[in-house]
């Protein structure tokens, strides 16, 4: 790869997920010439983890498999994954920017074959399953994977398992001598969308996470539901294996909170009905889950979905934040609080507890381009730069705790004030 | 149909890689191709998708002039940047993730494994046989500019946004100047770190950059008398307070006529309609009126209290009211409540809510007027009634479990969002069918109805923008916000879903992207979302056609309008290329280049069906290309077994499926259809908004045929699969095989 | 009704809010509740009392005066701290509920007979006595405080750690009579007098 695949009239897009998928598409829909750097090894971010979108209980995978066919079909996007940002350079219209490529092991000859996979026998935690379960060092990061191509775990490089995959490929796809590379490339103009990462749920102590099995969070309960996650769909607690049908819901654990992050993250209310229902699919009458909150934030025509959660009789609410979990002896989570309406006080015994993590941005532990402006929480609030200078352009939950509708919505606005840069360039270099 | 310029040369390219050597007799395959397909040209190769195999094909298409190709490889779905020439018509025959992936491992299985990718391989010439280089809508269309209709926030900034990107735009505003509900506010909720103050609208100012920019027209007090035509083409009368109409030509629209307040008279136990309760937009007159200064009210008195009631004719379950929430209010009163304290901090103001809800970092906001001394009492009106001078609310305080009251000099009602979004489509469709039947009070309802439009559309389907739950004009999907069911018409802003003006902001900015790209892709003859970059359009055989109307009640896009004797007018600009159109025609007269009864009809008749006495009984299976064909092929890459009886053939939709296939496939002997599409109902997943409820009712209509034919019903059956069902669709597959087996081979057989 | 009282109800008519806010420490903070009731599920008495602390910031705001100055709720308080430390808002709400119990102390609407209030009461006067804590004296005063034939019994009771005390050198029988007392106990009182004078000016008791 060299500089001179893109030029000043290029938008470089840094996030590979819903959001970046999205303003990467838009602006190429519009005829407008799209890079589109990722982070790890297939696109889809975190929304290709989810099992199922409130309110519509659609899967997410279906919109991704739309959006990768417009992908496949657009000629004006490049897709470069384990591909890291290092370093913006320039203005607005040119800029440069400092890429770092980590070696796949493994080239586009791969058919996905999985020949490689059988012959590796060292087992690593999956990152595409929140490390609750193992994958093979040679493995694809999910059956929606784009591009489809297995990826080597750098932990074999150099080790005989690392020899018997590319022994076993037949299409001379595993390349062991793969290095990183810092290229560098123009763009005229960059989104970012970086999107978010779930709170460190161990930093909220008096909720145990770190320390008892049965507390788990509600990205991992996501995969708990998934047929392709590591219990195969069933809601089962991790400590021993049996079925968690008495489920408790916390909300806000770490938003909405000075001691861990201030703002509310918006989605985990709609989050946390939504997953009541994998528990009434699951066990049917048998189901129970409380929602222990301080504020139900279901906003607009949301509440639809509140109102029909509201009627289930498996599912009940309870105004408080809990104070704190105990685990019993039988490894039972007891849930210790006040029920704030009225003032109850109780000890509650669940089977599993699902905290309802915040969002985090994904801007911190990244370097920034200089000009970006973020608020209190680190999500990227806009440019410090003045209106017409500024050049990048955040979007999606990089810019907010948003749910996929709203990222949506929030990336395809980016990627319009995008195309005005290109546009604006172009018009005066006359390259139009 | 106007045959291909060039001469139709046909290749197949059958690919021995990632096993397929192993498991198939790849040579009987090429064999096939050439005898029976008729290929022209037939080429082995042991790893296709290599650089060496592309270039091989590349090679033949440049030297021996190959004009259509089939690729008996892998899925469709896969190594789609090796496999991409542009210039050829191209089919895919799956053997890969649809044979030797899924069919049991092991020599027992070797024949029925070889007589499915016999099959795929049969099909896949078939259907190459068919198609066509799809060469794009010849109507080409220039118009790129953009028609905004609303002068709001919203508007105001799609078409700011548009006309900094270089697009011209015609904004239409109904009344006498811009702005709209946010110019009438005295401040705005902030959106910046810290977010602790209100912030200046900055409304004036934007209504100042749009009046002034050179690529912006403005038409004040006019609305939309008739709007005609699709994108790239849309010819729209614009009709003046006066009377008087000017016609402007437009590429796409955005549709950004907001809301209305919801009428606080309806709320009487509230206090609606007494003095001095007010709804949000009453205070905002108000604090304009203060100018910054203590707050009075219309009489004149100071406000030394104030209540705000959250949820006024909101989230109610009750039938009467709003049963959404339309999301800005609680930062609005919050925002409100500060002009008070701002102004003095002695004035008590107490917000009554239910559930605070200020996302995101409106947590600050909340905070800080916290910090200002606003008190928030989670709690529930009841009543609000006149006492002396003032006013006293009831209220049960939920924290202490008791009545309360409070004695307020004003009472602010944070009512709803009520969509500006013109005629529910649905009624009009009900309407005309009753108006055409001769009903005169339909014709009149219809008439009245006309006066509220909003686009005046001169659609089949109705004059406005279909809507979704509660009248917001909106997307139904999740991932894509934008997709109304009009092409190149989007809305945004508060006719699409409540919001604030933040997001309203980033809405209007979003619409402005799509409704320029909407400009450019008809420009190039190419579909919209979510088939985007389709060259391919519906092509109609007029003289075949019976005036049965079916395609232009069904097209879900509303593309299809009638001319006076009632033939269908394709307004191909409008197409989303689904094929629901094709799917519903009785006389098969509606095709397109690379998708028609006959693409498919030929796979369904190429197969090979074995006798009656062999046991092996032949499933047809329709499945929609975006979630049940994903499904199956991940199934395949997840090596979930399923039986080798069936034969797959991807639809862009099952409303695209035209019954003649399932008469066809069961005629020639298939023992079996399944038809698999999303899920239906209220909350569809068809991105085609009613493809699987449509084959669903156009099924439950086959029955009759079924049986004349002597066949059971249970032949052709319907199954909602989601693009996650990969276990689950094996297993549908395997139980409606054995429950195939089991009813017996189809009499049908051997007559085909 | 204490003169104290009559002239906060007086200068504040209805606001309690705003009495909480200038005349109890970091009543201020009050405002900032929003009601999530993690203090209440945090607190080890929660059981001994009758409003929580999130429950009486409500009723502070909700103008509830009398209930919740008479409350026992914030003399339950052991300042283990558990509430602040959760708290989502940071309200200081130990410090909150000891300035609640002494304002409500200040103007004599605490429960009477409350028993940590008689034990503070006690220890107060015992300390300002000589500017040391007479432990033999705090203690026989704490054991008698509810009459003769109960302080015996609590003395009968507490033998065995007393005899402890004595041999271990740590209480002292002779400290029964006059017991030793700071240098300048005169000075003591006056840097009393001192700061109680700024602290009701601080709090509006005095201009």
């Amino acid at each position: 790869m060299t500089a001179s695949i893109a030029t000043s009239q290029t938008i470089l897009v840094v996030g590979g997920g819903i959001g970046g998928m999205t303003a990467a598409l838009e602006a190429a829909e519009c005829g407008k010439q799209v890079i589109l750097v990722e982070r790890n090894a297939t696109l889809g971010g975190r929304t290709a983890l989810l099992y199922r979108y409130f309110p519509k209980m659609c899967h997410p995978t279906c919109g991704m498999e739309i959006n990768l066919r417009r992908l496949k079909g657009n000629r004006n996007v490049r897709v470069m994954t384990m591909t890291e940002v290092l370093e913006v350079s320039g203005v607005r219209g040119d800029y440069t920017v400092k890429l770092k490529l980590s070696p796949r092991y493994v080239n586009a000859n791969c058919t996905a074959c999985g020949e490689c996979a059988k012959a590796v026998e060292t087992e690593i935690d999956n990152p595409y399953e929140y490390n609750l379960a193992k994958t093979r060092a040679a493995y694809l990061p999910h059956n929606m994977a784009y591009p489809m191509h297995y990826v080597l775990d750098p932990s074999i490089i150099g080790t005989a398992d690392a020899e018997k995959a590319r022994a076993a490929c037949k299409y001379d796809a595993i390349e062991l001598d793969m290095q990183e590379e810092i290229v560098e490339i123009k763009a005229g103009a960059i989104v970012w969308a970086t999107g978010w990462k779930p709170y460190d749920a161990a930093k909220i102590q008096p909720y145990g996470y770190d320390r008892f099995a049965n507390v788990i969070t509600s990205v991992e309960f996501e995969r708990f539901a998934n047929p392709h996650g590591p219990t195969g769909g069933k809601l089962l607690r991790p400590s021993d294996g049996k079925e968690a049908k008495n489920i408790a819901f916390i909300q806000c654990a770490g938003s909405r909170d000075e001691n861990h992050l201030r703002h509310c993250s918006r989605i985990c209310c709609m989050a946390s009905l939504k997953q009541t229902h994998y528990v009434r699919e699951a066990y049917g009458d048998d189901a129970k889950s409380t929602i222990y909150y301080i504020d139900i934030r279901v906003i607009d025509r949301l509440e639809d979905f509140y109102l029909k959660v509201q009627q289930d009789p498996t599912v009940s609410f309870i105004k408080s934040k809990v104070a704190k979990i105990v685990e019993d002896k039988a490894g039972n989570p007891v849930l210790h609080g006040v029920d704030t309406e009225g003032y109850h006080r109780y000890a509650t015994t669940h089977d599993l507890v699902v905290l309802a993590v915040g969002m985090e941005p994904e801007t911190r532990g990244i370097k920034l381009p200089d000009d970006m402006l973020l608020d209190s929480s680190g999500f990227i609030e806009g440019s410090n730069l003045p209106a017409g200078v500024e050049g990048i352009y955040g979007a999606g939950a990089a810019t907010s705790p948003l749910d996929v509708n709203r990222s949506v919505q929030s990336a395809t606005a980016a990627a319009l004030r995008a195309i005005q840069v290109v546009h604006k360039t172009s018009t005066v270099e006359g390259v139009r | 149909m106007a045959d291909v310029k060039i001469e139709m040369k046909t290749a197949a390219y059958v690919c021995s890689g990632c096993g397929l050597g192993d498991k198939l007799d790849v040579g009987q395959l090429a064999r096939i191709a050439q005898k029976e397909g008729k290929m022209a040209l037939v080429r082995q190769h042991d790893f296709l998708c290599n650089s060496e195999g592309v270039q091989m094909i590349r090679d033949d298409i440049e030297n021996e002039a190959v004009t259509h190709i089939c690729i008996a490889a892998c899925s469709r779905r896969a190594k789609t940047e090796a496999f991409n020439f542009p210039s050829v018509a191209m089919t895919r025959a799956n053997l890969r993730e649809g044979v030797i992936w899924v069919v049991a491992e092991g020599a027992a299985h070797d024949e029925v494994r070889q007589e499915m990718a016999d099959d795929y391989v049969r099909m896949g010439c078939a259907e190459l046989k068919k198609s066509r280089m799809p060469e794009g809508n010849p109507n080409h269309t220039q118009l790129k500019n953009l028609l905004v209709v609303g002068g709001g926030i919203s508007g105001l900034t799609a078409a700011f946004e548009a006309a900094e990107t270089g697009y011209e735009v015609i904004l239409v505003e109904k009344q006498a100047q811009l702005g709209g509900w946010a110019g009438k506010l005295w401040k705005r909720a902030p959106y910046k770190t810290p977010y602790a103050e209100p912030q200046e609208t900055g409304v004036a100012a934007l209504a100042a950059r749009v009046s002034a920019h050179p690529l912006i027209t403005v038409h004040l007090n006019s609305t939309i008398a008739e709007t005609a035509g699709a994108p790239g083409r849309f010819a729209v009368k614009l009709a003046q307070e006066s009377g008087s109409i000017t016609e402007v030509a437009v590429g796409a629209i955005v549709q950004a006529t907001g809301f209305t307040t919801y009428d606080i008279a309806k709320l009487p136990e509230l206090g609606g309609g007494l003095a001095h309760v007010v709804d949000q937009a009453g205070l905002e007159a108000l604090a304009m009126a203060a100018n910054g200064g203590v707050m009075k009210r219309a009489d004149g008195r100071e406000v030394k209290s104030v209540v705000f009631l959250q949820c006024a004719g909101q989230r109610d379950d009750s039938g009467q009211h709003l049963p959404y929430c339309s999301g800005h209010c609680c930062a609005t009163s919050i925002k409100q409540a500060m002009y008070f304290k701002d102004a003095n901090p002695d004035v008590n103001a107490v917000v009554v809510y239910d559930d605070l809800r200020v996302p995101g970092m409106g947590e600050d906001f909340y905070r800080s007027a916290q910090h200002k001394g606003v008190i928030f009492a989670k709690g529930k009106a009841s009543s609000v009634t006149t006492e002396s001078n003032g006013l006293k609310v009831n209220y049960k305080d939920l924290i202490l479990d008791s009545g309360a009251t409070i004695q307020a000099d004003l009472v602010v009602l944070a009512t709803g969002q009520v969509p500006s979004s013109g005629v529910d489509v649905i009624l009009w469709d009900k309407l005309t069918k009753e108006a055409d039947g001769g009903s005169i009070e339909a014709k009149q309802q219809k008439s009245e109805l006309k006066s509220i439009s909003i686009l005046n559309l001169t659609y089949r389907q109705g004059p406005d923008v279909p809507k979704l739950k509660y009248g917001f004009a909106d997307s139904h999907f999740i991932c894509f916000p934008y997709e109304t069911q009009r092409t190149g018409i989007y809305t945004a802003g508060p006719v699409r879903r409540p919001m604030d003006i933040m997001q309203a902001t980033e809405d209007a900015t979003g619409a402005a992207l799509k409704a320029i790209q909407a400009a450019e892709n008809a420009s190039l003859g190419r579909a919209a979302h979510p088939r985007a970059g389709d060259l391919s359009y519906p092509i109609v055989r007029l003289e075949g056609c019976t005036q049965c109307k079916r395609c232009t009640v069904e097209c879900p896009f509303g593309a299809i309008d009638e001319d006076e004797r009632r033939f269908p007018v394709f307004n191909e600009q409008r197409c989303r290329r689904c094929g629901t159109c094709m799917g519903a025609c009785p006389v098969r007269v509606i095709s397109f280049e690379n998708y028609s009864v006959d693409t498919v009809g030929n796979q369904i008749k190429a197969i090979e069906i074995p006798d009656e006495f062999s046991e092996k009984p032949r499933v047809l299976i329709l499945a929609c290309e975006n979630d049940a064909y994903p499904a199956l092929d991940m199934a395949g890459l997840s090596r979930i077994v399923y039986s080798a009886f069936v034969r797959i053939i991807p639809v862009r939709c099952l409303g695209s499926v035209n019954t003649i296939w399932i008469t066809d496939a069961l005629n020639s002997g298939y023992d079996g259809v399944m038809m698999m599409g999303c899920k239906k109902g209220d909350e569809y997943q068809c991105h085609f908004v009613k493809g699987s409820e449509l084959a669903g009712y156009r099924m439950s209509k086959i029955g009759d045929t079924l049986t004349g034919m002597g066949l059971e019903p249970e032949r052709v059956s319907s199954f909602e699969v989601a693009i996650t069902d990969n276990a689950k669709v094996a297993g549908f597959i395997n139980d409606y095989v054995a429950q195939l087996v089991e009813m017996g081979p189809s009499p049908m057989k051997g007559f085909g | 009704m204490s003169e104290l009282n009559q002239k906060a109800v007086a200068k504040y008519e209805n606001n309690f809010l705003r009495e909480v806010e200038e005349r109890v420490e970091d009543g201020e903070w009050v405002k900032m509740c929003m009601q999530c009731g993690v203090c209440a599920g945090s607190c080890p008495l929660g059981n001994a009392w009758e409003h929580s602390p999130q429950k009486l910031f409500r009723m502070i705001m909700a103008g509830k005066r009398e209930e919740v100055l008479t409350s026992d709720a914030m003399w339950m308080c052991t300042s283990c701290y558990s509430c602040i430390v959760r708290c989502p808002r940071k309200l200081p709400i130990t410090h909150i509920m000891h300035g609640l119990a002494h304002y409500s102390h200040r103007l004599e609407l605490a429960p009477k007979g409350q028993p940590t209030r008689e034990l503070a009461r006690i220890f107060w006067q015992n300390l300002v006595k000589t500017g040391r804590v007479n432990e033999l004296k705090f203690s026989l005063a704490v054991y008698f405080k509810d009459g003769f034939v109960q302080g015996i019994k609590n003395l009968l009771s507490m033998q065995g750690i007393a005899l402890g005390l004595v041999k271990a050198r740590r209480l002292n029988p002779m400290e029964i009579i006059g017991g030793h007392k700071c240098r300048d106990i005169g000075g003591i009182q006056k840097m009393l007098a001192k700061a109680r004078e700024i602290e009701d000016r601080r709090q509006g008791f005095t201009s």
